[in-house]
């Protein structure tokens, strides 16, 4: 699919979106240095200004998941998981060279933002620090979810379909902050960015169970459980895609030209480590934690599974 | 093999000395090896025919052959056959089994076919190695990642092992059989005696209790002590390398993975050690011969139970046998020791 | 080591020289055809079933181009190591999904690239077995096959030497057969699936059948149990005809342009198509004239470019007087179950496809159901059990993250089962454009009783053996796979879009070869069957090719099979089998 999809006649005069459609020359952070003006664009309504967050990095302690035994929060580390030590970037020398380049460059190279406004970047992150969780990692070793998911977004790289109840993803995205920020509004009267963490969570999880208390007209226009699909596998994509969490879940990294040969057992390679797993619970109330059903109990938007297997 | 005939009653004519050197390849092997070597193996021949353990040897080739043979028809079967040749080492360890034990009956067989069939697994056994060396390098990484490779690749050693059955094959085809020296058989000294009745015409067993009464005077009558120990040590690098790094691939997940990998070295120093030293040929020796033979029983025995404990176990025997710990490996190892304790049980001349 | 002997990989730099796998290479100039020549054949996509046509056509001497949507792979170069770099191995082209149950494309369904599918198929090869080209006397669902298995029987065994295809000495479902090569040692997942069955009492093929050398065969090596053959098998261990008839194609005179889409099929005067115009890589339009058309496009884009290239007199769309292109569209049910273990699974080592049961692969009249299912291993890497999870468990958030810490503790098994074929599945036009501004195709899928009777059971089944082999937890997601059918052969010129050969009922030199003629799909893996209907077709077109050159009519007689049209390096290899199989169970 091409740009073309997403918006035939792109909108110059907007100036806002005009990045979003034809790739910048000059790539930067913020390259469109977009204030919002225009609140409708490809008949989108949409919010005419996002609150600006408030910038905290660290990111609050009733954010940190708790340690079971001592019922203190955990430290942040380099390196989350129960494989500790354990390194895929190491055994770069390893790999044969297109793999390895394909993997550095996204590791070294991290896309700017491009897609998605300054406001809607800065709501994207609030979201995303919820829909993966990253407040146990350290501020060095945190995976840029939303610059990856942009970067999508900005060259319009499609999954090669759309449910016909789903708009493009472009769009879709666009959409979906804007029920976001209106669930956020409806439920606390504030914007997204400026809850803590427990109430986005509860925000995201009314989607999650196919249940949002605002942004009716919208839903209207997208499936919400194919919305929360698509959401979640962005984030997916671009968390799990990283050295870092497969070095988080204990994942042998690419393998070629030197396989796998330990296959018993769940035995470790010798460059591997062995598990070596810590008791540790979700900070309290947060409601991800619960596994609830996709789409609800009811069970009535059962999401069908996305990746091939066999 | 007319030639090897003419040679030996010449060897008789000669009343058993030793002057017969060649040049060129004996020369440089003088220069090269160790003086004890080259008079052994200067005298080789000759001593191997004071070995009157014929009939025995050939079983001990036959039955190592059989066990090479298995080893290597399921390992290839891992490899699926890929490519022609590698039915080769299967139909001539089988053929070399064969000839062993018929030879064991048969002196001419024996003296006259098993050499020839030994010779050429000898050289299919070098042909193999190349292949798998070659092999090794063709896979994704080839020697750059060595141990890997090693691993997961053809089992690089493997193929000489199953030289050995053909280096004792060699060895039988120069022997004497058991009854060769008739009312002679109670001195050790016995050149030449040429009273051998040709009894190719004799297939049926050899008596089983007699056998085992003369067994060990029999091996007595060798000489060729150090060429066994020799062989003795190889067969168990060989088989103790395979051992490593198999037993690497599962992580020494048992403490008892380690016992082939420290016999190994021992047994090859005492293999060799004994070119040198009498004194170990008589203590060393046997004691770790005798340790490695115990250490593949027991080896086999944990092999089974590994397979017995694999998914499906003994419900799906002909899979877990392709695949679970290789079931022959320990005996080969034991067949190291064995051919250890022979080489003790040998006499040398020094 | 920390590193390799001589430093790190690097690619070896020869500009020009076109790379299988490590040793694999393709080095004779490829033969090039000029578009007003008109060709013996043109193929439109060279994938599964596309490359076999070719490799079969050139060798037999005929002159053939194949036009190929996506990239002539240089896998060296082209092909990662890596889940989310192998994007681009997938039709990412847009596609609308609807209906009641809505069928998830891209990574799940087709390739884009010479190769096609089988560049990131998890290389299961399983045959259908005789009951499935009977279903509607047999059971009376679907409907019968226009041939039967001992039609194809022949070729089955032909491709699974080609391919070649690992798997146990003796396999015995549907018609008992063994396999060219040995079986596969097992990894996590697969231990599980045994452990599972066996305590359970259900038989289970261990190490195969699966499309993947246990051995070295010819310039392609041993699998070196990676993991990652959904993301295109770096090493060349798995088959694709990328690297298993291609080069012998491109050998043989064949040629193949590549980023080359087809967007209509040429009809000309006497009701004969004459050719194909396509987009050439610089997205100029083209013309290729050629004597016969053959579409393997995939259960999509074959009716696509169909329903694409109406034209006057084929308002409806090319080969569809019977209105059926596009109908009858199926997919199988993929649902993942699973399970959580104490121990460690590792599910990414080794090959996904490596054991199954089909043990429920028939009609039972216990069950409330028609047909039955398979299963199958599967082993997802990080990204994809990720999604399973947010479907399965409904994980996100705190959730995801502690469930994917488990990662290693979780192994997934893949039901495969029969849905049966439904007029209302369907391939039609959408409003919306490609980038070459032709209309996208809309799939539209819905189960009806006998599916989700079937899918219900099914998952049970496989929650019954993971728990038996110990799992803690068992989760399930429901997914599909595999898509077939949409121009389905048969007897009947009113109900089918081909013959059993793929020869179009309304346009003589109109062929049709690839998923899309299935007319039931059983629960076996349709990759195997693809391609041996490929060369089925390809033995057809050979034993007519007077017919073809004089443009006379065919015979419709069954060819002699060929087994001298094998690639170079098929004959000589595989383990000692029994000739033939056991008795013929009809
Ligand atoms: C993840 C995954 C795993 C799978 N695992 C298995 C498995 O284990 N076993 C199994 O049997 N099957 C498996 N399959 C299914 C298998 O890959 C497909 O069924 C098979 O490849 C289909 O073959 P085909 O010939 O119909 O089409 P394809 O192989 O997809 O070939 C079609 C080709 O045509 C090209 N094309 C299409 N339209 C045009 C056009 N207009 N112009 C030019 N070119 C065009 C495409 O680019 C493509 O290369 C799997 C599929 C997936 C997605
Ligand atoms: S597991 Fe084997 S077949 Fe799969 S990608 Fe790796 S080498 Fe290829």
């Amino acid at each position: 699919m091409s740009a073309a999809d997403f918006n035939p006649n792109p909108i110059p005069e907007q100036g806002v979106y005009s990045s979003a459609v034809a790739p910048a020359k000059e790539p930067g952070p913020t390259s469109a240095g977009n204030k919002l003006k225009s609140n409708r664009i490809d008949g989108i309504i949409r919010p005419a200004t996002f609150e600006e967050p408030g910038t905290d990095d660290e990111g609050p302690v009733e954010n940190l998941p708790v340690d079971v035994k001592i019922g203190q929060p955990l430290k942040s580390r380099a390196q989350p998981g129960y494989y500790p030590g354990y390194n895929t970037l190491s055994q770069q020398k390893f790999w044969d060279e297109a793999t390895r380049k394909v993997v550095l460059s996204r590791v070294n190279e991290v896309p700017p933002i491009r897609f998605f406004t300054p406001p809607e970047h800065k709501l994207m992150l609030a979201i995303c620090a919820r829909l993966l969780p990253q407040d146990d990692r350290d501020k060095e070793h945190k995976i840029p979810i939303v610059n990856y998911i942009d970067d999508r977004l900005y060259h319009d790289r499609i999954e090669g379909y759309r449910f016909e109840d789903m708009p493009p993803d472009r769009e879709a995205h666009r959409l979906g902050l804007e029920a976001i920020e209106a669930i956020a509004h409806k439920m606390y009267g504030h914007s997204f960015v400026k809850l803590g963490p427990l109430e986005q969570e509860q925000v995201l999880q009314t989607i999650h169970d196919g249940n949002p208390p605002a942004g009716e007209e919208i839903w209207q226009r997208m499936s919400v459980v194919r919305y929360w699909t698509l959401l979640m596998q962005d984030a997916i994509e671009a968390y799990y895609a990283h050295p870092y969490a497969w070095d988080e879940i204990g994942f042998g990294g690419p393998a070629y030209p030197r396989g796998y040969l330990r296959q018993q057992n769940g035995m470790a390679e010798p460059w591997e480590k062995d598990e070596q797993p810590y008791p540790w619970n979700a900070p309290p109330g947060s409601p991800s934690a619960g596994y609830k059903p996709l789409g609800g109990a009811s069970g009535k938007q059962t999401p069908v599974g996305q990746e091939g297997t066999h | 093999m007319a030639q090897a005939l003419s040679n030996e009653k010449r060897r008789r004519l000669a009343g058993g000395t030793v002057e017969n050197r060649s040049s060129g390849l004996a020369g440089l092997i003088e220069e090269t090896l160790p003086k004890a070597i080259i008079r052994d193996t200067t005298i080789v021949e000759q001593h191997i025919r004071e070995g009157q353990f014929q009939r025995s040897l050939a079983l001990v080739t036959g039955f190592s052959s059989l066990l090479g043979g298995l080893e290597v028809a399921y390992e290839h079967y891992r490899g699926s056959y890929s490519q022609r040749i590698m039915y080769t080492p299967v139909v001539l360890s089988g053929l070399l089994a064969l000839v062993g034990i018929w030879g064991a009956f048969n002196r001419r067989v024996a003296r006259r076919l098993l050499p020839v069939v030994s010779g050429v697994m000898g050289l299919d056994a070098v042909v193999g190695f190349i292949f798998h060396v070659r092999g090794i390098a063709r896979k994704p990484g080839g020697w750059r990642i060595p141990v890997f490779n090693l691993i997961m690749g053809p089992p690089v050693l493997a193929p000489l092992l199953l030289a050995i059955s053909g280096f004792l094959g060699m060895v039988t085809a120069f022997l004497r059989q058991e009854e060769d020296l008739g009312l002679d058989r109670q001195t050790t000294q016995s050149y030449g005696s040429s009273n051998a009745k040709p009894n190719s015409s004799r297939l049926t067993p050899w008596g089983v209790s007699h056998e085992a009464l003369t067994l060990e005077q029999d091996i007595r009558e060798g000489y060729f002590q150090r060429g066994m120990a020799l062989a003795a040590a190889l067969s168990a690098l060989c088989s103790g390398f395979e051992a490593l790094y198999s037993h690497y691939k599962n992580n020494y997940k048992y403490k008892i993975q380690w016992t082939p990998i420290v016999l190994t070295p021992l047994l090859f120093a005492a293999g060799i050690g004994t070119i040198w030293s009498r004194k170990i040929a008589h203590t060393l020796l046997p004691i770790i011969s005798v340790l490695a033979i115990l250490n593949g029983a027991v080896g086999a025995f944990f092999h089974l139970r590994g397979i017995l404990r694999r998914p499906g176990g003994a419900k799906h025997p002909i899979y877990n046998i392709l695949y679970g710990a290789p079931i022959l490996a320990p005996l080969l190892f034991a067949a190291s020791g064995f051919m250890g304790l022979l080489a003790s049980l040998l006499r040398r001349r020094d | 080591m920390k590193e390799p002997l001589l430093g790190s990989f690097k690619a070896k730099p020869e500009p020009g020289e076109h790379r299988l796998g490590p040793i694999q290479e393709i080095h004779v100039p490829m033969r090039k055809y000029s578009q007003d020549e008109e060709v013996d054949f043109c193929i439109v996509g060279v994938g599964s079933a596309g490359g076999v046509l070719l490799q079969r056509l050139a060798r037999a001497g005929f002159r053939v181009v194949g036009l190929e949507a996506g990239p002539f792979w240089n896998t060296e170069r082209d092909w990662v190591s890596d889940e989310a770099g192998s994007y681009k191995l997938y039709w990412n082209d847009l596609r609308i999904t609807g209906g009641k149950n809505p069928l998830a494309l891209g990574a799940n369904n087709s390739g884009h690239g010479v190769g096609g599918g089988s560049v990131h198929w998890a290389g299961f090869t399983p045959r259908f077995h005789p009951s499935d080209f009977r279903v509607c006397s047999r059971d009376g669902v679907g409907v019968d096959w226009p041939i039967s298995y001992w039609d194809l029987k022949p070729y089955y065994a032909l491709l699974e030497k080609e391919m070649p295809v690992a798997g146990p000495a003796y396999y015995p479902w549907g018609d008992p057969h063994g396999y060219t090569y040995g079986p596969h040692p097992t990894a996590g997942v697969s231990n599980v699936l045994v452990n599972g069955c066996t305590r359970l009492g259900i038989g289970v093929s261990i190490g195969g059948p699966v499309a993947i050398n246990s051995g070295s065969h010819a310039d392609r090596p041993h699998c070196i149990y990676r993991g990652f053959c959904i993301q295109g098998c770096k090493v060349g261990a798995k088959q694709s005809t990328l690297v298993s008839h291609v080069p012998d194609a491109i050998n043989y005179g064949a040629e193949i342009r590549d980023n080359c889409m087809v967007s209509r099929i040429e009809m000309g005067p006497q009701g004969r198509v004459t050719g194909v115009t396509y987009y050439d890589p610089d997205k100029k339009e083209a013309r290729q004239k050629a004597r016969v058309v053959i579409v393997c496009g995939y259960a999509i884009e074959t009716p696509r470019l169909l329903l694409n290239s109406a034209c006057p007199g084929w308002e409806q769309g090319l080969a569809n007087s019977s209105g059926t292109v596009g109908k009858y569209l199926m997919a199988q049910a993929g649902n993942v179950v699973m399970g959580r273990f104490d121990e460690l699974i590792r599910m990414y080592k080794g090959p996904p496809a490596n054991s199954l049961t089909e043990e429920f692969y028939e009609t039972d009249p216990k069950h409330d159901f028609a047909r039955g299912f398979a299963v199958q291993t599967v082993g997802p890497l990080p990204i994809a059990f990720a999604k399973q999870m947010m479907v399965a468990k409904g994980a996100w958030g705190w959730g995801l993250r502690r469930v994917m810490m488990d990662y290693n503790h979780w192994a997934p098994l893949g039901v495969l089962g029969e849905i049966l074929p439904w007029e209302d599945n369907t391939v039609t036009l959408a409003e919306e454009k490609d980038q070459f501004g032709l209309p996208v195709a809309r799939v539209t899928f819905n189960l009806h009783d006998n599916d989700r009777k079937l899918i219900n059971f099914a998952t049970k089944k496989v929650e019954d053996i993971l728990i038996a082999a110990g799992a803690r937890e068992v989760v399930q997601e429901q997914r599909y796979a595999h898509l077939v059918g949409a121009c389905r052969m048969g007897s009947d010129p009113k109900t089918s879009v081909v013959d059993g050969f793929g020869q179009s009922h309304d346009i003589p030199n109109l062929f049709v070869c690839d998923g899309s003629i299935l007319p039931t799909q059983g629960s076996a893996n349709p990759g195997l069957t693809i391609q041996a209907l490929a060369a089925r077709t390809a033995d057809y077109l050979i034993s007519e090719r007077e017919n073809i050159l004089e443009g006379r009519p065919f015979s419709r007689i069954s060819p002699p099979v060929r087994h001298d049209l094998s690639p170079e390096g098929t004959s000589g290899r595989g383990v000692p089998r029994l000739k033939g199989t056991a008795l013929k169970v009809k």
